[in-house]
């Protein structure tokens, strides 16, 4: 059985480890000291690069690269941490702010240092009431010990945090609705280009960051590039493998929810598959898979097929789905599919910010949709085409082919692919929300089609066995596609 | 909605202590408007909810227009517009939790509290008539692990069933 291995949470449970006292007897510091003794900001930089570290919020991007798109010539640039964990399924943040916050404020001085940075935001969640007087407490307590402040530890650098309260809107953990509702307005997201590295919170240089991106910055510094690098799958392909362009490297704070037994999260290297990652969790609660959803309710399910696909950057996005936020959500056979959509789409037309029409709008149509379905009242249509042939009466005619079409089915991935098209992957607004909404919304349609058709024929939800309700692989456009990494070889 | 027409009964000021806080917040951000958000969090701690003349408050130790408090007010679900009760019971009801039977968890806190759950724009419908408890549904709580999950106020009660749900209520103190 798959090991966890902790790195990031390794301390977590260790009393007191909150307080500067003990996090110091736990090497607390000394990665930062470390940096700043060891290294130029640059190499900083470099070593992150090298390492292959990639964005744990939800996009994935490469930290380092998007460091590289700072400009260093324009003062003062900004560091803002995303600690909105909103993403239905994720709660891997939380642990760190309410019980090891002084990791995420180390993580932080790496990175300020690294950047040139003197002013950092903690965007946090509104809800984290505990969280956040935890951090402030340790904010606190390294401003005392001279961590923090003026002139820090006697290097000349100056460095300040602080915490910043959200107020329960789910569109602020989106890196330039983040930085709006830090500046004090509606928390809705900024047209890209200007990316946030350029022009972002106050118009200066910022870089965002999720937590968890930030506190594995100590631990690159602490014991180096090639120590993090061994972390994570290895493909025999090099294009995937470490150190080259799509690396997966270190470890994820996997959250598990939904029909596990011990639901919770677990440090495990990137890559183990979703199989695996049930086992670790305690098995399955119930008999058998029905679905899973990979990365935080935005990502395309996955079904019984699937559950070969490693859990890591390039293997999701081969399988058409993505890692996004690590929160894993597992369903039993006794789910229905239409009913977890429908829990989904009212999230989602709930927290769209309004700006754009087509999510606006298009949100709460898939919404009203899939209740409709759900209520028994999913619209059906026969239609009737022209086609010639021996008519009743015997003559050569339009003897009129019928066909049921699954009118809502239809409209749904419609309106659907018209927020965002999954498959040309291409979006009509203003941010990736649009993506988060059609995403799930097209994938369960598709993959489960027969659990809809049967809620539209028989006009209630009908929960069909995992065989029926799944579309086999060969009829699965999104499992031809995927490739399972063991045997990634002829892909060009 | 401008300055002039908003009915302002009692006039609204910081405590001692917040104006203090206040003063430590401002000096965190380059323009005032940054300190919107924690600003609010502290009026509506020290007034319950946010009023016109909080709001209006609240704008003239920023240096804005009313109707750019009201704005931000009106997006963000924490802020309340309306009166709530002593204690605000937020129940999450996203994937996890309902995979993890947070309705039976619903029905009960609404039958107990008899009453519905409340609606951004309806506080008054999820409040108890004695003004004690406000029951309203939120998204993930990023709790999942321990879902079904409520909040009363500022804390989190984890794994819970009918019968937690009647524990906790008893300790409240009235
Ligand atoms: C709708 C939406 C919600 C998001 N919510 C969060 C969130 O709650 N926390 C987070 O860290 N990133 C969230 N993100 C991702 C951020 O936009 C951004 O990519 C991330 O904070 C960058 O940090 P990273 O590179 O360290 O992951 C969200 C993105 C979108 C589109
Ligand atoms: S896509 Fe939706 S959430 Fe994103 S900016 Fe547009 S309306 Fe707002
Ligand atoms: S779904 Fe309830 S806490 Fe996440």
């Amino acid at each position: 059985m798959v090991q966890e291995k902790r790195i990031l949470y390794e301390h977590l449970d260790v009393p007191n480890i909150n307080t500067f006292d003990v996090f110091r007897q736990h090497d607390g510091y000394t990665r930062f000291e470390k940096a700043i003794a060891e290294y130029q900001p640059e190499e900083i930089a470099d070593m992150v690069k090298e390492a292959g570290l990639k964005g744990r919020g939800g996009a994935g991007f490469s930290t380092g690269e998007k460091w590289s798109f700072v400009p260093r010539d324009i003062e003062p640039r900004y560091l803002c941490c995303n600690a909105d964990e909103s993403e239905p399924g994720t709660f891997s943040n939380r642990y760190v702010l309410e019980k090891n916050p002084h990791l995420l404020i180390e993580g932080i001085l790496i990175c300020c240092y690294a950047m040139g940075i003197e002013t950092t935001y903690i965007y946090i969640r509104g809800e984290f009431t505990l969280g956040k007087k935890m951090l402030d407490a340790a904010i606190k307590e390294a401003y005392e010990q001279g961590y923090l402040g003026e002139n820090v530890r006697d290097t000349g650098l100056n460095i300040n945090i602080y915490s910043h309260p959200g107020a329960g809107a789910y569109i602020c953990g989106e890196e330039t609705g983040l930085i709006e509702s830090l500046e004090g307005k509606r928390g809705q997201p900024r047209n890209k280009p200007p990316f946030p590295a350029v022009q972002g919170v106050f118009m200066k240089p910022t870089v965002v960051q999720n937590v968890e991106t930030l506190c594995n910055l100590p631990f690159i510094v602490g014991n180096g590039v090639e120590w993090y690098t061994q972390m994570g799958p290895t493909y025999g392909d090099a294009r995937f493998d470490p150190p080259k362009a799509d690396p997966n490297t270190g470890t994820k704070l996997y959250c598990i929810s939904g029909d596990v037994n011990e639901p919770g999260v677990y440090e495990l290297e990137l890559g183990l598959t979703c199989t695996e990652l049930i086992e670790v969790a305690g098995g399955l609660r119930g008999e058998e898979v029905k679905a899973v959803i990979p990365g935080g309710s935005s990502a395309p399910i996955l079904t019984q097929y699937e559950l070969d696909t490693r859990l890591d950057f390039t293997s999701l996005t081969l399988a058409k789905s993505m890692l996004g936020s690590g929160g894993i959500i597992v369903m039993n056979e006794t789910r229905n599919i239409v009913d977890c959509l429908l829990n989904i789409m009212k999230f989602y037309a709930h927290e769209s910010c309004g700006q754009c029409t087509p999510c606006r709008w298009g949100t709460p149509w898939v919404r009203d949709i899939v209740q409709r379905i759900a209520d028994g009242e999913g619209r059906q249509t026969t239609i009737t085409r022209p086609k010639f042939g021996i008519t009743e009466s015997g003559r050569w005619g339009d003897t009129g082919e019928t066909e049921e079409i699954y009118e809502d089915l239809d409209l749904l991935e419609n309106v659907a692919n018209n927020i965002a098209n999954v498959d040309t992957m291409t979006w009509n607004t203003i941010c990736v929300f649009g993506i988060a909404v059609s995403w799930p919304a097209v994938s369960y349609m598709r993959k489960f089609r027969p659990e809809f058709e049967a809620a539209i024929r028989e006009s209630k939800l009908v929960t069909l066995p995992v065989a029926e309700a799944t579309v086999p692989p060969e009829e699965n456009y999104a499992y031809q596609q995927r490739i399972i990494p063991k045997e990634m070889v002829d892909l060009e | 909605m401008s300055e002039e027409i908003i009915q302002i009964e009692t006039p609204f000021q910081f405590s001692e202590e917040n104006k203090r806080e206040f003063d430590e917040l401002i000096g965190r951000y380059p323009v005032k408007e940054a300190a919107m958000l924690p600003t609010l969090h502290l009026a509506q701690r020290q007034e319950g909810y946010i009023t016109p003349a909080v709001m209006k408050y609240v704008a003239e130790l920023l240096e804005l227009s009313v109707m750019k408090v009201k704005d931000v007010v009106t997006f963000y679900p924490m802020f309340f517009e309306e009166p709530v009760g002593k204690y605000v019971i937020r129940i999450c009801h996203t994937l996890p939790c309902a995979l993890r039977d947070c309705k039976v968890v619903l029905d009960h806190l609404k039958e107990k509290l008899g009453t519905d759950v409340a609606s951004e724009t309806n506080l008054a419908k999820g409040t108890t008539d004695d003004g004690k408890f406000t029951l309203m549904k939120v998204e993930c709580l990023a709790s999942c692990d321990v879902a079904p999950v409520i909040m009363v106020n500022d804390d989190l009660y984890k794994n819970l069933t009918p019968e937690k749900v009647d524990e906790i209520l008893e300790q409240l103190p009235n």
